[in-house]
């Protein structure tokens, strides 16, 4: 094989991407260290996230200093991950393809730029401006609107039950933080699709008597649906790891699962960095360890997320080359 | 771990990346004023707006010194503190005997007293001081007490209307001395709270349905002012933000078993009570104290400083301002904007022995 | 069979066809304004809270404690956001370049599907990443450097999707067209497709740089923070940015706390919008043939 120098330096400056990520995973999980040995299993199907002692003595326990009663158990905080992304891609979903739809069927080419615009710029809000916002304007309106009425309409469903729905802050406030935040990402990638979509295609379905809207639902968006399945991996990306906004609107749960969609949680992101001060604060370094832990567990999450979309879009890309 | 080896091993590399950036940092035209010596503070968030309130009035004074103030957490006030990344760090509590014993250079000394309240929303009953001992409090966190009409409520409050709701007990989410201080009450008061949850800057909290964490004073503030029938435990700074939202304020039950309103002479009181066994190095609760007068949520706000600065300019500020802290930084003018009392002389004294040993 | 030859025959079928369609464009018109309204909401309600804290002094004066002006966040933000594009860029650029021309085999998918996890990697744990590297092992304490590069693995793999992307869309027989008058790969990439791809990467840029600006969580271990104006130190000298100011300020009791976050939050969303705005306006979104 010929070397050549432009293409090995820009491949250079790829791989600096997986390096940095390699780096990144590399130095938590050598960080990590011992607690992988103490936490074991217990750490991912452990409910209980205790410190311990901090000001006792510390104990050696499976061969560990560790202070006395610490227990470090992250599942609320998976569940509450998945769960709020879940139930932002559910919300998302719709209000997206919604959006596309509308700007690239029915607004004038005069004010798709603009309205288009005014979409995008939903996902570059920052994150902690969200939250302020999150926790002014949202929660209150979820505690006196939102909950009860979903509470009214919905309460012969399991996860909406609820004579109280709670004081707005919790897994819907962040789901609903979260699905504004992605809805851009979506809706966007989508818009592209659909305006890209060859006149031809519309037209033959326009001559088979299709509505303007049976042209769009059942001609267009079958064309679009790997754009669309990239464009909720892209906002899952997004959602999973998200952290200002889901802390200051989420409610921190901590050692108790969600029984309903009003009930308080938190997330691996949000929860590292409520408790990273308190974790320094542990002379035997093993809670500070444990988040590390916790940190590569959120890995693992978006890797299997990002693998199985991948698995997914490909399964689809081969059909169509088929074809 | 195995941290320390593979670091050494890839020293290579650390002394290129630290060649580079000092290059590059030497690239700079850059013109360090030599006279000026430069202070970060990081840490408590409970002291934190002292601090803002000191820097105007330290800067002033004292034109060759620049300070830096920001609220991170207490935690990251000892750590990075320890690790030399700041010089002055703040803290709610004072550093643990682990924390002494492997850093044995590292003092804990205290700037000023605060106190916190516990505050709660009941419709109707704002305006009336409810009265709460620790044991309660510590049914209320635990679940075991779940409506505000609960006996045990009720017999510290007779004649008092308490409605038949459900209690939401709101707890801090992120790591603060607040918790540290509530939870050291509930600790030393309840026997059944120290051998299940025992007390820390945050802590394993017990599963209560209908609980709530928030973030921050403001967060607690917040939450408390928009969920009826719920009680939190807020620092004494934000005594105006409470009056603002409207909540009331509870009577607490001290180690002597009165019930005591938090107010200057309770919290002087408490102090008084704990200055005497004030050891040498001021590690010390001030929660719980014994006498009749003593509000029972009370605490040191303490600097955690290295002994041994980088160098002796630098010594030489940290000294100047700690002690400027504990005079004129102490004055009643500045402490009591953020509702903190100032140390009692025999505390100055022995902070400021402290004090000398930072060289 | 056009629509009117039916009219006079309509069937219940037909009648439910034109309903449900109604019904449809109307679900997705709500579900355009349930995503702008709160957008709109937002910059309401931060702008009618920022703006009565703006004056000339926040603009010259620095922070001092939680009051004064915020000049040395707004300079710190600056020089930490240019510092993340000054390493960002080649590497983003470079890498989507990498990606588009010669990424289609199974090396380039793989740095692709990893470039996306590096995406979902939540900024916290980037920013204890460089804590523990860059600010105590490395020793470069809370710094420009710190931060810069902190910011910068975190837009890289933007960068190089938008490149990527960009690139993409430039016709192929433009490159082999150059190839054809016997143009070297260099000459073609920066002659002929980087110019043609031109608008869509510095959007990307710019998009990159309105990220870093509005950052929080991955500067509070890495920058730290500062009341002062940034004393031209690389490393071991902390640095304010105007996102401190909105996350931790909000969380004291003082008035003037307040005033300065809604005025910080201002500032940083006028800035991203601004960015945002203007990309687009400048950078028409070309109509795909």
């Amino acid at each position: 094989m010929v070397f050549r120098p432009f293409r090995t330096s820009l491949l250079v400056l790829a791989l600096l991407i997986p390096a940095a990520l390699g780096a990144v995973v590399l130095f938590l999980a050598i960080y990590a260290g011992d607690a992988f040995t103490f936490n074991g299993l217990r750490f991912i199907f452990g409910t209980v996230w205790d410190l311990g002692n901090l000001y006792g003595n510390p104990v050696t326990v499976r061969g560990v200093s560790v202070p006395l009663g610490a227990h470090y158990g992250v599942l609320v905080f998976i569940i509450g991950t998945l769960l709020s992304s879940f139930i932002a891609i559910l919300i998302a979903l719709p209000l997206s393809v919604g959006c596309a739809i509308f700007l690239a069927e029915q607004v004038p080419e005069k004010f798709r730029p603009v309205l288009a615009m005014l979409v995008e710029l939903v996902a570059v809000v920052p994150s902690v401006v969200f939250g302020l916002w999150g926790v002014a304007v949202l929660v209150p309106f979820i505690a006196k609107d939102i909950g009860p009425a979903l509470s009214a309409t919905l309460g012969f469903l399991p996860f909406f039950a609820g004579g109280d729905t709670g004081s707005g802050y919790g897994l819907l406030a962040a789901s609903m933080v979260l699905a504004l935040m992605i809805t851009p990402i979506i809706a966007t990638t989508l818009l592209d699709a659909l305006l890209q979509v060859p006149r031809e295609n519309r037209e033959a379905a326009f001559a088979l008597g299709a509505t303007h809207f049976e042209v769009v639902s059942k001609a267009m968006m079958p064309m679009v649906r790997t754009t669309l399945v990239g464009g909720v991996v892209l906002a899952l990306g997004r959602a999973l790891g998200e952290t200002m906004a889901v802390l200051m609107v989420s409610g921190g749960a901590i050692n108790i699962l969600p029984h309903n969609i009003y009930s308080p949680v938190s997330t691996i992101a949000s929860f590292i960095v409520s408790q990273l001060d308190s974790a320094e604060q542990d002379p035997t370094n093993m809670a500070i360890k444990s988040l590390a832990e916790i940190a590569l567990v959120l890995f693992v999450i978006t890797l299997a997320v990002n693998a199985g979309a991948r698995l997914f879009t490909t399964g689809v890309a081969n059909v169509r080359n088929a074809k | 771990m195995h941290f320390k080896k593979k670091l050494s091993r890839s020293n290579l590399l650390r002394g290129g990346v630290a060649a580079l950036a000092l290059a590059a940092a030497t690239s700079m035209a850059t013109i360090a004023r030599a006279d000026t010596v430069t202070l970060v503070e990081t840490g408590s968030s409970l002291l934190y707006p002292l601090f803002n309130i000191w820097v105007p009035a330290f800067t002033t004074a004292h034109p060759g010194i620049q300070l830096t103030t920001t609220s991170t957490g207490s935690g990251a006030g000892i750590a990075e503190s320890i690790k030399g990344l700041v010089q002055i760090g703040a803290s709610d509590a004072y550093l643990s005997d682990g924390m002494v014993a492997k850093n044995p250079n590292m003092l804990s000394i205290p700037l000023a007293i605060s106190a916190q309240s516990i505050n709660y929303n009941l419709p109707g009953l704002d305006g009336h001081h409810l009265k709460l001992s620790g044991p309660v409090l510590a049914g209320i966190y635990s679940g075991s007490i779940t409506k505000w009409n609960d006996p045990k409520i009720q017999a510290m409050n007779p004649g008092v209307a308490l409605p038949d709701h459900v209690i939401i007990p709101i707890h801090r989410v992120d790591g603060s001395g607040d918790t540290f201080i509530f939870s050291q009450y509930l600790d030393k008061s309840t026997p059944s709270w120290h051998n299940s949850v025992g007390y820390g800057t945050s802590i394993s909290w017990p599963a209560v349905q209908g609980g709530l964490g928030a973030n921050g004073n403001p967060g607690m503030v917040s939450a408390a002012s928009q969920n009826p029938y719920s009680i939190a435990y807020i620092g004494v700074s934000f005594k105006s933000e409470i009056a603002k939202a409207g909540l009331g304020t509870a009577e607490l039950k001290n180690a002597s078993g009165d019930f005591v309103m938090l107010t200057h002479k309770t919290v002087s009181a408490a102090a008084a009570a704990r200055v005497g066994k004030t050891p040498k190095d001021e590690r010390i609760s001030l929660v719980f104290a014994k006498g009749a007068e003593a509000y029972p949520i009370i605490n040191y706000e303490y600097a955690i400083i290295n002994t041994s600065q980088p160098d002796a300019g630098t010594a030489k500020a940290v000294r100047t301002f700690l002690t400027w802290a504990l005079t004129t930084g102490n004055e009643y003018k500045y402490v009591s904007q953020v509702n903190f009392l100032p140390l009692p002389p025999a505390v100055v004294s022995l902070s400021k022995a402290q004090i000398a040993r930072v060289q | 069979m056009s629509a009117t030859l039916n009219r006079p025959r309509r069937t219940g079928h037909e009648r439910r066809r034109t309903l449900s369609a109604a019904l449809g464009w109307a679900a997705c018109a709500l579900a355009l304004v349930l995503v702008i309204g709160p957008l709109l909401d937002i910059v309401y309600v931060v702008a009618a809270r920022g703006l009565s804290a703006f004056s000339i002094g926040l603009f010259t004066t620095v922070t001092n404690g939680t009051g004064g002006g915020l000049l040395n966040a707004i300079t710190g933000t600056i020089i930490l956001s240019l510092g993340a594009l000054v390493v960002a860029v080649p590497v983003g650029v470079g890498a989507g370049i990498y990606l588009s021309e010669y990424g289609t085999n199974r090396l380039g998918s793989g740095i692709r599907f990893l470039s996306d996890v590096l995406t979902g990697t939540p900024s916290i744990v980037l920013g204890y990443f460089s804590y523990i590297v860059f600010v105590t092992w490395l020793g470069w304490d809370f710094s420009v450097l710190a931060g810069s590069i902190t910011l910068a693995i975190l837009i890289v793999p933007y960068l190089a999707r938008i490149t990527e992307l960009a690139l993409r869309q430039v016709p192929n027989n433009m490159r082999e067209a150059g190839f054809a008058l016997g143009a070297r790969e260099p000459t073609v990439v920066f002659k002929i497709v980087l110019p043609m791809a031109a608008p869509g990467v510095i959007t990307g840029i710019l998009l990159a740089l309105a990220i870093s600006v509005g950052e929080t969580a991955p500067l509070i271990y890495t920058a730290g923070w500062s009341n002062y104006q940034w004393n031209g130190h690389l490393t071991n000298s902390p640095i304010g940015y105007l996102t401190y100011v909105i996350w931790s300020f909000i969380n004291e009791p003082s008035d003037s706390a307040h005033a300065l976050a809604f005025a910080a939050a201002l500032i940083v969303m006028l800035v991203v919008l601004a960015i945002n705005i203007g990309v687009r306006l400048v950078v028409r979104r070309k109509k795909p043939g």
